[in-house]
């Protein structure tokens, strides 16, 4: 999927915004509105034509600004996005020529050129820190957590909920679906990236409006009892009362994952959501042993420490991931469980292995304190429960024992494994099956 | 294995006492008339009032086949006359003679009232050859499965009866492994796609099609059964009278990948044509069955163990939707129940089944009757036909539920709900945007600031009581586990908006406000 959809959808799921997209052609335009329509919203998308020509003489920009002030007028959202893509953005449009506000709507420019913007990750940190950057300067008295990054949508009403019997609650939750929720980011007194991948929305907060954060979620057993530590001592509350709740949360969570015990099984998880952290840990935990984890995140400040924690952990952590590595994992070492990308599931199933797919079966569930551990790791279990079914269709697509291969023929193999274990990362040798 | 086992429906319970309600079955006399009006050289004569014939013959047919009315079927148009005074048998013996004099093999077939006045068909021509045959059809106490395998038992047993007309030349024994396909009469959900298979995988293995009975035959090509190599049943509820009296190697359609490829092994083994069938089932692989490994290889798949299924039918599609789509691709099935026969469920414990389940079934398998509680009930499951009763087209040969094609199509049909619940379940369907009614630095100055009391505020996480916490997570539970994000969404953002408008919390009043407003789901 194109990184800049990582933005658009975030965008379109404002109900009182109405995003312009400034798309590369209609091949783009295509697929950002074909994917939007499946898995965000039933509702048009803008965009203003484009051809060579109308490029050449920049009546692309006239029709834009057309675009902008009739949708202003006739519909008068809170917001305006222009998304600009690829082309747009190399050949570079006077965007500071359109106006700032039009009656009550604002009008933000993002910019989402694919090429150097290239993970999802990095395009919901755009949409924050474009909209964040529109913010009036911080009140002078202000309370309460500012949450960031996409969760369960009862996510922030359970974290809420804790961090009352702490002294503190949830101020906003960005990305929200009213520009509202951004607006009242200006009266927390903390923000928490609950994702490692909001580094640069989190340092404009910092620079604007002089804000604070903690990193990491309050997920799995170690990651909720510190990050709860963590919001109570950025906020000097009574260490006693903070130190009492997390432990209660945390021991919540050790109870729910003896429920679904994954020891002694290998998973591989690529994921591309910066979400891929977290779930790790829960694995992990749960007693998983997850190799590496390969993630299309690049190395950033607020990874760094749920890194550690992996590593400690025995999972080395690949930034910017490789597919075709993957692939060559995969073929090498008899994984039990896959979650990762589309092409990397489907190679998966060829092989027998139950597979799921991040973006679909993973984001955006419930990871947090005992409930969304139990939640996800039941899905997981049930995932792996039916290894039979995964098996048993394989051997019926092989020929003489070999996989019917549909797609992934050309993928190398070896290379990670082979690094993999020289730096004991499977702890065993792994045998060939 | 278990494509062999056979299922017989037994006649419909006559306790002394019973109560029905939606009716799942015809009776008897339909059953029978459908078996016999398949044949082509065939007219059927109901011994009945005037409803007795266009029930089935003209308003059903129409439906359930999309014939406008089946023309071979006749009946004798019983008034009180003939009930009460005198007899039915003047009034039949028009019809007949009338049906016999364009040189069809009559068939008369009783119905209720004519069982009930004793009215039988007695002449002294009897046992002469191709002269009309009188079926008792049990209509009171035998349902339409029943009655479609006695009738074509009672086919068999008068095999030698039927007339070959004279210039019809009775074709060759078959030379090359050939196989009867007994099952398809008129009525049978999905017939026309199942049978269009079967002859596909049939030609697929090198076997002939011997004869399709009784859908694709005359009465006169009856013996003829007895010159095939295997004979395949479309149907367990009826058929497998007359397939073990032919004395051929019985076959079931199969349902899925595993049980078709057993299906096709085991017709190889019995008509000695084990090479092609190994071939055609590698070629299936990487021609009708690629579209499935791609299917099964795409993240649809990943769906399937999140995704509940309910399944309400007669046996051959109720169980064999359940072993391919439960045992198979892994769905799991919240409920399933025969809709036929003894084992019949009741409506209303389907009703129950349906309405209770938690999570709520993605897609329910059914006839009519399902549809209904699915509307009436408000669930927000999709519904699919699979049996009758219910008013359906199904006359193009694409949407087979059997064989290798057939596995691939409920593939699709499964995956094309799961799309469409997704679609229903957006969380956003705003066009055009909600209007901003201020600018945004009226929003600063409006917005509290410091939150004093506690969620008592503009901002976008407000309090929810107890009780409405429970309610909403009891309501998103219900909903299909794929969609819940979105339902999750929907619910909350309805419920808080609600809330801002009044004093910042939500209470249970609130979300039952919008839980009434939001159980359709569709």
């Amino acid at each position: 999927m194109c990184p800049a959809f990582g933005a658009i959808r975030n965008l379109l799921r404002m109900e009182d915004a109405m995003p312009i997209v400034i798309s590369s052609g209609d091949g783009c335009m295509y697929g950002h509105t074909f994917v939007a329509h499946f898995y965000v919203a039933n509702r048009p998308v803008f965009s203003p034509g484009v051809s060579s020509e109308m490029w050449a003489k920049g009546t692309v920009f006239d029709e834009l600004k057309a675009m902008v002030y009739e949708i202003a007028e006739k519909h008068a959202p809170s917001l305006i996005p222009i998304c600009s893509l690829c082309v747009s953005d190399t050949v570079g449009m006077p965007f500071e020529l359109l106006p700032k506000q039009i009656g009550n709507t604002e009008i933000v420019y993002v910019p989402l050129p694919a090429y150097s913007v290239h993970t999802h990750a990095r395009a919901k940190d755009i949409v924050v820190d474009s909209l964040v950057w529109r913010l009036p300067p911080q009140r002078k008295a202000r309370s309460g957590v500012n949450l960031i990054g996409e969760v369960f949508p009862s996510d922030p009403i359970k974290i809420d909920e804790v961090l009352r019997r702490i002294g503190t609650h949830v101020n906003t939750h960005v990305p929200g679906p009213r520009w509202a929720d951004y607006v009242a980011m200006v009266d927390g007194s903390l923000n928490a990236p609950l994702h490692p991948f909001y580094s640069d929305s989190v340092k404009r907060m910092k620079m604007k409006q002089g804000l604070p954060f903690v990193d990491g979620a309050p997920v799995g057993i170690d990651g909720t009892y510190h990050w709860i530590k963590d919001v109570g001592e950025a906020l000097k509350l009574d260490p006693a009362v903070v130190e009492a709740v997390a432990a209660e949360e945390r021991d919540k969570v050790v109870r729910a994952m003896a429920d679904y015990p994954l020891k002694g099984l290998t998973f591989m998880v690529a994921g591309y959501e910066g979400h891929e952290f977290l779930l790790v840990r829960l694995l992990i935990e749960a007693g998983a042993n997850v190799p590496y984890l390969s993630t299309s995140v690049n190395t950033n400040p607020l990874a760094r420490e749920e890194e550690a924690w992996l590593k400690e952990h025995g999972c080395t952590v690949l930034y910017t991931a490789n597919f075709d590595d993957e692939i060559g994992a995969l073929e090498d070492h008899p994984y039990d469980c896959v979650i990762g990308t589309t092409p990397l599931c489907a190679h998966a199933k060829e092989l027998g292995i139950p597979a799921i797919y991040y973006t679909n079966a993973m984001a955006t569930r419930s990871l947090m304190f005992a409930e969304g551990a139990s939640d996800i790791l039941s899905l997981i279990v049930s995932t792996y429960r039916s290894k039979e079914r995964y098996d048993k269709i394989a051997r019926f697509f092989s020929a003489d024992g070999v996989p019917r291969r549909t797609y992934s023929s050309w993928a190398p193999t070896i290379d990670l494994t082979q690094h993999l274990l020289a730096n004991d990362a499977f702890g065993q040798p792994a045998a060939k099956p | 294995m278990s494509f062999k086992q056979e299922l017989k429906s037994d006649i419909v319970n006559t306790p002394i006492r019973k109560r029905v309600t939606d009716l799942d079955h015809a009776g008897g006399d339909t059953g029978a008339m459908q078996a016999f009006a398949s044949l082509r050289d065939v007219n059927v004569v109901l011994d009945g009032p005037v409803g007795c014939h266009v029930m089935p013959a003209v308003a059903v047919i129409n439906y359930t086949d999309s014939i406008p009315y089946l023309q071979n079927v006749t009946c004798s148009e019983l008034s009180e006359n003939e009930v009460t005074i005198a007899g039915t048998l003047p009034a039949l013996k028009e019809k007949v003679a009338r049906a016999s004099a364009q040189g069809r093999q009559v068939f008369i077939v009783s119905t209720p009232v004519s069982e009930l006045i004793g009215a039988a068909w007695t002449t002294l021509d009897e046992g002469v050859k191709g002269t009309p045959l009188f079926f008792n059809s049990e209509s009171l106490d035998a349902d339409e499965w029943v009655s479609r395998d006695r009738a074509l038992l009672f086919l068999w047993q008068n095999r030698d009866h039927f007339v070959r007309p004279e210039g019809v030349v009775a074709p060759a024994k078959p030379a090359r492994p050939s196989v009867n396909i007994v099952g398809p009469t008129y009525g049978c959900f999905n017939s026309y796609s199942d049978l269009a298979e079967m002859k596909r995988l049939l030609a697929g293995i090198g076997a002939d099609v011997n004869v399709v009975y009784p859908f694709e035959a005359n009465s006169y090509d009856t013996p003829r059964l007895a010159d095939a190599g295997a004979t395949v049943c479309m149907y367990r509820e009826f058929g497998a009278s007359l397939a073990r009296e032919v004395g051929l190697p019985v076959f079931f359609a199969p349902f899925g990948l595993e049980e078709t490829t057993a299906f096709l092994r085991g017709l190889g083994e019995a008509l000695g044509v084990q090479a092609q069938v190994e071939a055609f089932i590698a070629l299936e692989k990487t021609t009708t069955l690629a579209a499935w490994q791609d299917i099964w290889r795409s993240t649809h798949s990943d769906f399937f163990a999140n995704a509940p299924i309910a399944i309400v039918a007669p046996p051959t599609y109720k169980d064999g939707l359940e072993r391919y789509l439960g045992g198979e691709l892994g769905l799991p099935i919240s409920y399933s129940a025969y809709r036929t026969g003894a084992e019949s469920a009741p409506s209303e414990a389907v009703r129950a089944a349906l309405r209770d389940a938690s999570p709520s079934p993605m897609l329910i398998f059914g006839s009519i009757n399902e549809r209904m509680i699915v509307a009436q009930e408000k669930l927000p499951s999709r519904f699919y036909q699979a049996s009758f009763p219910g008013a359906v087209v199904r006359r193009a040969i694409g949407t087979p539920f059997i064989g290798y094609s057939g596995a691939v199509w409920l593939l699709q049909v499964v995956c094309e709900i799961l799309f469409d619940t997704l679609f229903a379940n957006l969380p956003t369907s705003y066009a055009p945007a909600q209007r901003a009614d201020k600018p945004t630095a009226q929003i600063m100055q409006e917005a509290p600031g410091v939150v004093t009391q506690a969620g008592k505020g503009q901002n976008s996480v407000l309090v929810w009581t107890d009780e409405a916490k429970e309610l909403s997570e009891r309501t998103v539970k219900r909903a299909p586990f794929f969609v819940r994000v979105s339902v999750t969404k929907k619910l909350r953002a309805e419920a808080e908006k609600l809330a801002r408008e009044r004093d910042g919390t939500v209470d249970l009043s609130i979300v039952e406000e919008i839980v009434a407003k939001f159980a359709p789901g569709r």
